[in-house]
């Protein structure tokens, strides 16, 4: 029981919200290519040159903001050669993604060497880490429960803020409508004019901006450093959480405080010393039962998913103008 | 039919000249000369007999794990655990050869099998939730090799480490080595199997019901299905045997160049063998010679990092851009005919 207390309290709680920003914030990101009918395995690269750049953005300018700023343009970057590809070109998804995911690891250590001269991490070299946001008043109103919503760096502000505007993206937008229906019915939208490729490209897009905050999070943010393949699979859970969630923002949280949880709760066993080899695989043990296990009943739910969707589609039909305007 | 075979194999050289003027540019950013890098890699790789059977020692693990790729591709799987099936056949290999007293060539073909078993074993889950509920193989076969090599390193620093020794396990018997070809090199008769394996799947692929059905079920699963193929058992079969290949190159890895095993000890091996499968289109035969170019790729970076400032990466980051460039020309003409919005990897 004390070995219990121990390992849950506030601070594994702080933690695990921690741990669950980076990957919280990917999955938001792929969410937009999973609703838009995009299965990208690309996260996983673009998570890691938006973890690369921001430390070589925040090195060069000296300033944590503008190191963001570079990290997510480098993920726009394979972002948007992911949309060209597989948008424009058709060509395989998975190909393209995997492709990209290689890419990125070799490029950032080829910089690497080039840059530093050194091989594994960039550690030091006047890289500015993102400050840690206090919240005043949150110790005076919670006391020693103030971790748990004070102190963190404002990505991770900016993750749990993203769940719920996307819920509002998804359910009171036309651009959200668009991907919906782009994703589940793409006939639907080539009938109601939509531009599959404009939408798409969009989705790819701000799945970039999202991955290429997660990545700036993990180097500037979690720890002020860039290590060799950082992103260490995230990118990855984060696709196996888009796919039994489908994409639903309020899934998606959940499925990422169970890794996040895994991740922390893994991480606190270290310390305890149980063999650390064994005790990493635990959020991908996780992810893949999980996976399994969720999958055998999402399947029967995707389809009916899109029954009602089409459904919906065909109400929303009847009482929109020919501009395609949502009533609501 | 010998035009549109040209066309294919223009096509694919078109994209890989594409790729290398992009790695250029690459180099060029990274501050070196892109002439004196190829001119390294091709010392590297060709400079003298033992480079060359160097070559084909990197080569020999890339073939093997692009014939286990080739298996998945055709049956319309991607299986991108190779690199995992490798790492726990290389284990199993390895704990048969140091643990197990047996007779000569016995011993080899008993480790060898774990090796093939193991890597089959390591596949069958996500295989069989592939099969039966269609949960997506990339995802859990990317996520299970995260699994493997952690797993192998325990047990290679926890279980079975060599007294002394650096997360490394004993070294295995000489009664389970591979044999060496040349009395130069450490190249082996792991390159043999290989090549024997590849024309052995490109003749199943060719000429059984069988391996027509496994191309028929990739391409076109419906028809197939119509046809009576048994698609869900097929794709199961199909995941295992390409684990059990991938379990297998791990296997000639350990008997063949180590002779134990040591945490990291084929690192991107599964992936270049994915790699040089797609570039091969899936073809088998064609992925010994996609295998060799990534192989003298491999074998020449080794001399980059010496002779050169720039890292040996450069060539992952090359072979990336040969991949984009052909997925970008040839996948898309493969899929030219599909429907607007139609995908096929969708979840």
């Amino acid at each position: 029981m004390e070995i219990l207390d121990k390992l849950v309290n506030v601070a594994l709680i702080a933690a695990t919200l921690r741990t669950t920003a980076p990957i919280l914030l990917v999955a938001l990101g792929g969410s937009f290519t999973t609703k838009a009918g995009i299965f990208n395995i690309g996260l996983e690269g673009q998570m890691l040159a938006g973890a690369f750049f921001a430390v070589i953005g925040s090195i060069w300018t000296g300033s944590a903001l503008l190191g963001v700023a570079c990290g997510v343009a480098a993920a726009l970057a394979f972002a948007l050669v992911f949309a060209v590809l597989v948008v424009s070109f058709r060509a395989n998804e998975v190909v393209v993604g995997l492709a990209l995911n290689i890419l990125a690891g070799g490029m950032t250590i080829s910089l690497m060497k080039a840059i530093f001269g050194t091989r594994g991490s960039i550690v030091g070299h006047g890289i500015v880490g993102l400050p840690k946001v206090q919240l005043p008043g949150a110790r005076e109103l919670l006391g020693s429960w103030a971790p748990l919503i004070s102190g963190f760096t404002p990505i991770v502000y900016v993750a749990f803020i993203a769940v719920p505007l996307l819920v509002l993206f998804y359910n009171r937008t036309r651009l959200g409508l668009y991907i919906r229906v782009v994703g589940e019915k793409p006939e639907a939208a080539e009938a109601l004019g939509i531009s599959i490729t404009r939408v798409r490209y969009i989705a790819s897009l701000l799945c970039g901006l999202l991955a290429g905050l997660a990545g700036a999070h993990l180097s500037l943010g979690y720890i002020t450093m860039f290590t060799e393949n950082m992103s260490s699979g995230r990118g990855f859970m984060a696709v196996a959480i888009l796919i039994f969630s489908n994409g639903d923002p309020l899934k998606v949280l959940a499925g990422c405080l169970l890794f996040g949880f895994a991740d922390a709760f893994s991480l606190r066993l270290q310390t305890f010393g149980y063999p650390s080899y064994l005790v990493l695989t635990v959020p991908y043990v996780v992810a893949l039962t999980a996976l399994f296990a969720l999958s055998y009943r999402a399947r029967p739910k995707i389809i009916a998913e899109t029954l009602a969707s089409m459904q919906r589609l065909l109400s929303t039909d009847k009482n929109t103008g020919p501009d395609g305007k949502h009533p609501s | 039919m010998i035009r549109d075979r040209l066309r294919d194999v223009s096509g694919q050289i078109i994209a890989v000249a594409v790729a290398l003027l992009l790695g250029a540019i690459i180099i060029l950013l990274v501050g070196e000369s892109p002439v004196r890098v190829l001119m390294t890699l091709l010392r590297g790789a060709f400079g003298d007999q033992e480079k060359i059977a160097g070559t084909l020692l990197q080569t020999t693990p890339i073939l093997i794990c692009g014939i286990a790729a080739c298996i998945g591709l055709r049956g319309g799987m991607f299986n991108v655990g190779i690199e995992g099936q490798l790492f726990l056949g290389g284990f199993a290999a390895a704990w048969v050869g140091f643990a197990f007293p047996l007779p000569p060539g016995i011993h080899m073909l008993a480790a060898l099998a774990l090796a093939v078993a193991a890597g089959a074993a390591w596949v069958a889950i996500p295989a069989y939730f592939r099969a039966r509920y269609n949960t997506n193989e990339v995802v859990s076969t990317i996520l299970s090799n995260y699994v493997a090599v952690l797993l192998t390193s325990y047990f290679t620093i926890f279980l079975f480490k060599r007294p002394g020794g650096w997360s490394e396990t004993p070294p295995i018997l000489a009664t389970a080595y591979l044999p060496e070809i040349f009395a130069f090199s450490r190249l082996n008769w792991g390159l043999a199997i290989g090549l024997v394996l590849a024309l052995g799947a490109a003749l199943i692929f060719r000429y059984t019901s069988w391996g027509y059905g496994v191309t028929m079920v990739g391409s076109a699963p419906k028809f197939a299905e119509y046809g009576g193929v048994n698609v869900k058992r097929q794709g199961f079969v199909v995941l295992l045997l390409s684990g059990a290949v991938g379990g297998l190159a791990g296997g000639v890895e350990t008997l063949g160049v180590h002779h134990r095993f040591m945490e990291g000890f084929a690192p991107g091996f599964g992936f270049d063998g994915l790699i040089a499968a797609l570039l091969a289109n899936g073809s088998p035969v064609a992925t010994i010679f996609t295998a060799l170019f990534f192989g003298a790729l491999r074998s020449g970076s080794l001399l980059l990092e010496v002779d050169t400032s720039a890292s040996r990466e450069i060539i992952t980051v090359i072979q990336a851009l040969i991949i984009l460039s052909v997925s970008a020309q040839v996948l898309v003409r493969r899929r030219g005919d599909s429907q607007a919005g139609e995908r096929r990897w969708k979840f």
